[in-house]
């Protein structure tokens, strides 16, 4: 059997990736054949219209949906349904925190989990807290926070145990466009610093750019990877002043076509 | 400015009422049509009997009609003649109920928690424990005074009986509607089983739980006071049904007061506690 040497640099590896649902007895494709891969410290963002199952691929790599077909390969391992891979993080479109949990014992969790002594956890959680800007929280509980505040919370829940890979399911799409701007700019200085291999799902071409280092444009129902384009800002970004320049622009209108195709499509069907 | 208004309808409301009842039946021959037959003092008592019968019952007065506070021993006396007197059968049926109480919500709890979370053994029990549920609980109480002697512990079982399936039921719905995102991120974490049982199960489920808290302290005390009609040695439900065999409204009144204001202040402090176990919830913080 031919053996090909494994690529060291590559984390997430879909081959043929596809997803049947069941809905009201009739079998709909919601990911049909998509294949695609992301090297390590890459942002790549998972861009399609509403309903293309983009975020269906994102939960079928966390492991939350099992697969109807292909593969997925996490650091070159398969990954199998309802086993998480450790050193995988997600971050939530919904408010997951744990009402009952304090903003500190929310970001602490994992390290709870893992049994992190009390004392390296309060350093840790302290430090992120202040990182995130939510010094002076640390003892509110999520019900009265701002919808930002939260979002922030959730973000340093998953980051606080130093995932190496990063899914996040369009956590930014419940709030309002300057509070979006703002999670930007937070979430764009944490990774800058620390560079995981993130995948990041949204249908808001914006946000896309703004963040990402390769936008992976899925096709409408059934999801398919119709184009693949780079971003190549340098970095560091500024999540405001980027989007008055000029490559912004041109680069916003190429792929805005792209998409507006499927947008279209998907309303015609 | 409201609450002041509201307070003086109170208040007026209370005294109108009591002073009814006091001076009613004094005017029902007059009036017949306005002071029902019910306010007989021979079934209903007046406040002003009730409150020297209190006085008596408690040894605050003694026989002499003398307070007996400062009166050396005299307290001790009073006390030792009754067996059944106002503060033992106090103490006891707080106790009694206090014991129905924790061990209602705990059994009530676990079993909650294991058929809430396991499809097969709810399957296979939720059959028994809805005709369970069917019986009114209150008619088990004499077999329960048969098979547990009139001591205390018939009334633990009665009143536990009765909280019991209320805690149940409140559990169950709760884990069962533990929310599955929450689970999820709590695997995605890196929760094991177990874990995600401890973490998240557990505290979720509790949510439920603690609503169901002021209803079951209402209920034990219930179970413990129909215990006591049947048959015990201590406790308020005795000294009402020994007051009711001699036809002392007055003695029955007391003890109906005295489960009044235990009453009260059993759910204030439960209330406490569940506004201190439920902090965290929305309806705290708003305004804040």
């Amino acid at each position: 059997m031919p053996s090909t040497p494994p690529d060291v640099r590559c984390r997430i590896e879909i081959n043929g990736l596809r997803k049947d649902f069941l809905a009201n007895g009739r079998e709909v494709v919601a990911v049909d054949d998509a294949s695609f891969r992301i090297d390590d410290g890459e942002f790549v963002a998972l861009l399609g219209p509403s309903g293309c199952g983009k975020s269906t691929i994102l939960n079928m790599v966390a492991t939350l949906i099992a697969p109807t077909g292909g593969t997925i390969k996490v650091d070159g391992a398969p990954v199998s349904f309802g086993k998480p891979v450790r050193h995988v993080g997600y971050v939530f479109q919904k408010d997951t925190l744990f009402p009952w949990r304090t903003v500190e014992d929310n970001i602490g969790y994992s390290l709870e989990l893992a049994g992190v002594p009390i004392g390296e956890r309060r350093t840790r959680v302290a430090e992120a807290i202040h990182q995130a800007g939510l010094d002076g929280f640390a003892r509110f509980y999520p019900a009265s926070l701002s919808g930002g505040m939260r979002q922030r919370v959730s973000l340093m829940r998953t980051l606080i145990s130093n995932p190496e890979i990063l899914l996040m399911d369009e956590p930014f799409g419940a709030l309002d466009t300057h509070t979006k701007l703002d999670m930007h700019s937070v979430l764009l200085g944490l990774w800058e610093r620390q560079r995981q291999t993130v995948l990041f799902v949204t249908h808001d071409l914006g946000e896309a750019l703004t963040l990402a280092d390769r936008i992976i444009l899925l096709s409408a129902r059934p999801g398919r990877v119709k184009q693949d384009f780079r971003v190549d800002f340098p970095r560091p970004r500024d999540a405001v002043a980027l989007r008055e320049t000029r490559q912004y622009a041109e680069l916003f209108s190429k792929v805005w076509h792209s998409l507006g195709e499927e947008f279209a499509r998907s309303r015609s069907t | 400015m409201r609450r002041a208004s509201t307070l003086f309808w109170q208040i007026l409301i209370g005294l109108g009422a009591l002073a009814l009842w006091e001076w009613g039946w004094n005017l029902h021959e007059r009036l017949p049509w306005l002071i029902p037959d019910l306010l007989d003092p021979y079934f209903v008592s007046r406040p002003s009997v009730i409150f020297q019968q209190f006085l008596s019952m408690s040894c605050l007065v003694g026989r002499d009609g003398n307070w007996t506070f400062g009166v050396d021993g005299a307290f001790a006396k009073c006390m030792s003649r009754s067996e059944n007197n106002l503060w033992i059968a106090t103490f006891v049926t707080l106790k009694n109920t206090l014991w129905g109480f924790l061990t209602g919500v705990s059994s009530g709890f676990v079993l909650g928690l294991l058929l809430g979370r396991s499809n097969r053994l709810s399957q296979i029990f939720y059959p028994y424990i809805t005709a369970f549920n069917s019986i009114p609980r209150i008619a088990l109480a004499p077999i329960i005074i048969l098979a547990f002697g009139i001591g205390d512990a018939s009334k633990v079982v009665t009143a536990w009986l009765v909280v019991v399936f209320l805690v149940f039921f409140n559990t169950f719905e709760g884990a069962r509607s533990v929310d599955r995102d929450h689970i999820n991120a709590s695997r995605l974490l890196g929760a094991s089983e177990w874990q995600v049982t401890r973490t998240v199960i557990v505290p979720s489920t509790m949510a439920w739980l603690f609503a169901s808290l002021s209803p079951a302290i209402s209920f034990s005390l219930i179970g413990v006071i129909v215990g006591e009609f049947i048959g015990a040695e201590h406790g308020i439900g005795r000294m009402i049904i020994e007051a009711e065999a001699r036809g002392e409204a007055a003695g029955m009144m007391v003890a109906v007061f005295v489960l009044m204001i235990a009453g009260v202040i059993l759910s204030a402090l439960v209330r406490r506690l569940q506004a201190y176990l439920l902090r965290w919830r929305p309806a705290q913080t708003v305004g804040g």
